[in-house]
């Protein structure tokens, strides 16, 4: 069996995972419409809210994940697969999961909004969720337990929300680029290309150190085999 | 402490392991030898560093000293049941088949042969949240199984069996000699050590 299939195996088992925790993901759907939905009334920053409050969705799927799989991960590693085909069948999954997911909410904004440039706000949430899900794993990677692991992205997802974009430590955090990209569709002036870069550049990073935070953990192979 | 030696070939070998949580020793110069077609039980009180010496065999666990040589596959059971609460049994084998390179059709039909003769029951499809816990330690079994490997590590294998599956358990025991495999198995039942090569009892490193 190839590396590719054990990735697809690998991402569907972590599907229907997914889709069992009907709860949990209609809990995860609803918090950024229940953010866009408390601000869209009365606040200019509805769309920027709401968009930056997906990672709240995508991030706590891949927290969830990746905690839950804790638990067979190492066997998983001695049945024979590498940490790298674990973390790329879930990232699969996940990122399928957000990309649908910022899709119908960047459509319920665009509606709700009328923002100057839609194009932009759909592009702005999907940055979110494309750095949302390897932040997620990053997370439940390093973290000990859900709780810790959920607290650190209410930490990380609150400060970028109360935060200005214009102060340094708003710069330093996975979902400025992204939320540069939704003040640009809504009129504000962003550099559009740079900021795109720098999310797929964070995400990437996030990904690479949700990796060397699993293969550190099951890559330990303290045998020798004769 | 030398916890045994075998004069066949050993299929696993841990020479003079040494492993410490904290400031506390929980193993000191262990070494444990198991060759094939040979069943060895280890036991010990609670805190003798069972657990962790099948760790440390397994690759889990970095031991502070010594060294661990395995020849070929390693069958793990671990004593926590170690399995997705979201996925049915047959996911599980079908996910742990593909570790292994096991088509699909392969895994599932491995799997459920181990399932039917531990006595999973029959044509139980349903989540494993909903499992009993005798089911679920059924499945944790049959996935250490799956495959044939030729080592074999099971931390209390048996928690949770009905009389059934656990007089099953030890016929495969029997069988596992026969194939020429290596066993380890951490108990606090004494009751079948006749029906093993060796018992190493692990004391509490003071």
């Amino acid at each position: 069996m190839s590396r590719a299939a054990r990735v697809l195996v690998g991402a569907e088992m972590a599907g229907r995972e997914l889709v069992r925790r009907r709860v949990a993901l209609a809990l995860l759907t609803g918090l950024p419409l229940a953010f866009y939905g408390a601000a869209a009334g009365h606040s200019p920053d509805a769309v920027e809210t709401g968009g930056v409050a997906m990672a709240f969705s995508v991030s706590g799927a891949a927290i969830f994940a990746a905690l839950s799989a804790r638990a067979v991960d190492e066997r998983l590693a001695l049945a024979g697969y590498r940490p790298s085909e674990l973390l790329l069948g879930r990232l699969l999954v996940l990122e399928l999961f957000a990309v649908a997911v910022a899709a119908l909410f960047a459509l319920v904004m665009v509606i709700g909004s009328d923002p100057a440039h839609p194009g932009a706000l759909v592009l702005g949430v999907e940055l979110v969720a494309l750095v949302g899900v390897p932040f997620g794993l990053a997370v439940g990677a390093l973290a000990p337990h859900e709780l810790e692991a959920v607290l650190v992205m209410i930490g990380v997802v609150g400060i970028e929300l109360s935060l200005e974009t214009s102060e340094l430590v708003a710069k330093l955090l996975p979902f400025w680029a992204p939320r540069r990209v939704l003040q640009f569709s809504l009129g504000g002036g962003a550099p559009l290309g740079q900021m795109t870069l720098l999310s797929i550049a964070y995400a990437f990073a996030l990904l690479a150190a949700a990796a060397w935070l699993l293969g550190r953990r099951l890559g330990q192979r303290a045998i020798a085999a004769a | 402490m030398t916890a045994g030696a075998t004069l066949k070939a050993p299929l696993l070998e841990a020479s003079r392991v040494g492993k410490r949580f904290g400031g506390r020793a929980v193993l000191a110069g262990v070494s444990l030898a198991v060759g094939a077609g040979e069943t060895v039980v280890l036991v010990g009180e609670n805190g003798a560093g069972k657990t962790t010496l099948l760790r440390i065999c397994a690759g889990l666990l970095t031991p502070d000293e010594g060294a661990v040589t395995v020849r070929g596959r390693i069958g793990y059971c671990p004593q926590d049941v170690g399995v997705l609460d979201l996925l049915s049994a047959d996911d599980h084998l079908v996910l742990f088949g593909a570790g292994m390179d096991m088509p699909r059709k392969r895994a599932l039909s491995e799997g459920h042969r181990f399932l039917d003769e531990l006595g999973f029951p029959p044509g139980e499809r349903g989540l494993v949240r909903d499992l009993s816990g005798g089911a679920r330690q059924k499945l944790n079994l049959a996935l250490a199984l799956l495959g044939d490997p030729p080592v074999l590590l099971l931390d209390e294998p048996f928690q949770g069996f009905d009389r059934g599956a656990y007089v099953s358990f030890w016929e495969h025991v029997e069988a596992w000699r026969k194939e020429a495999r290596a066993v380890v198995i951490v108990t606090h039942l004494l009751a079948e050590s006749h029906r093993v090569d060796r018992v190493v009892e692990l004391a509490v490193t003071s």
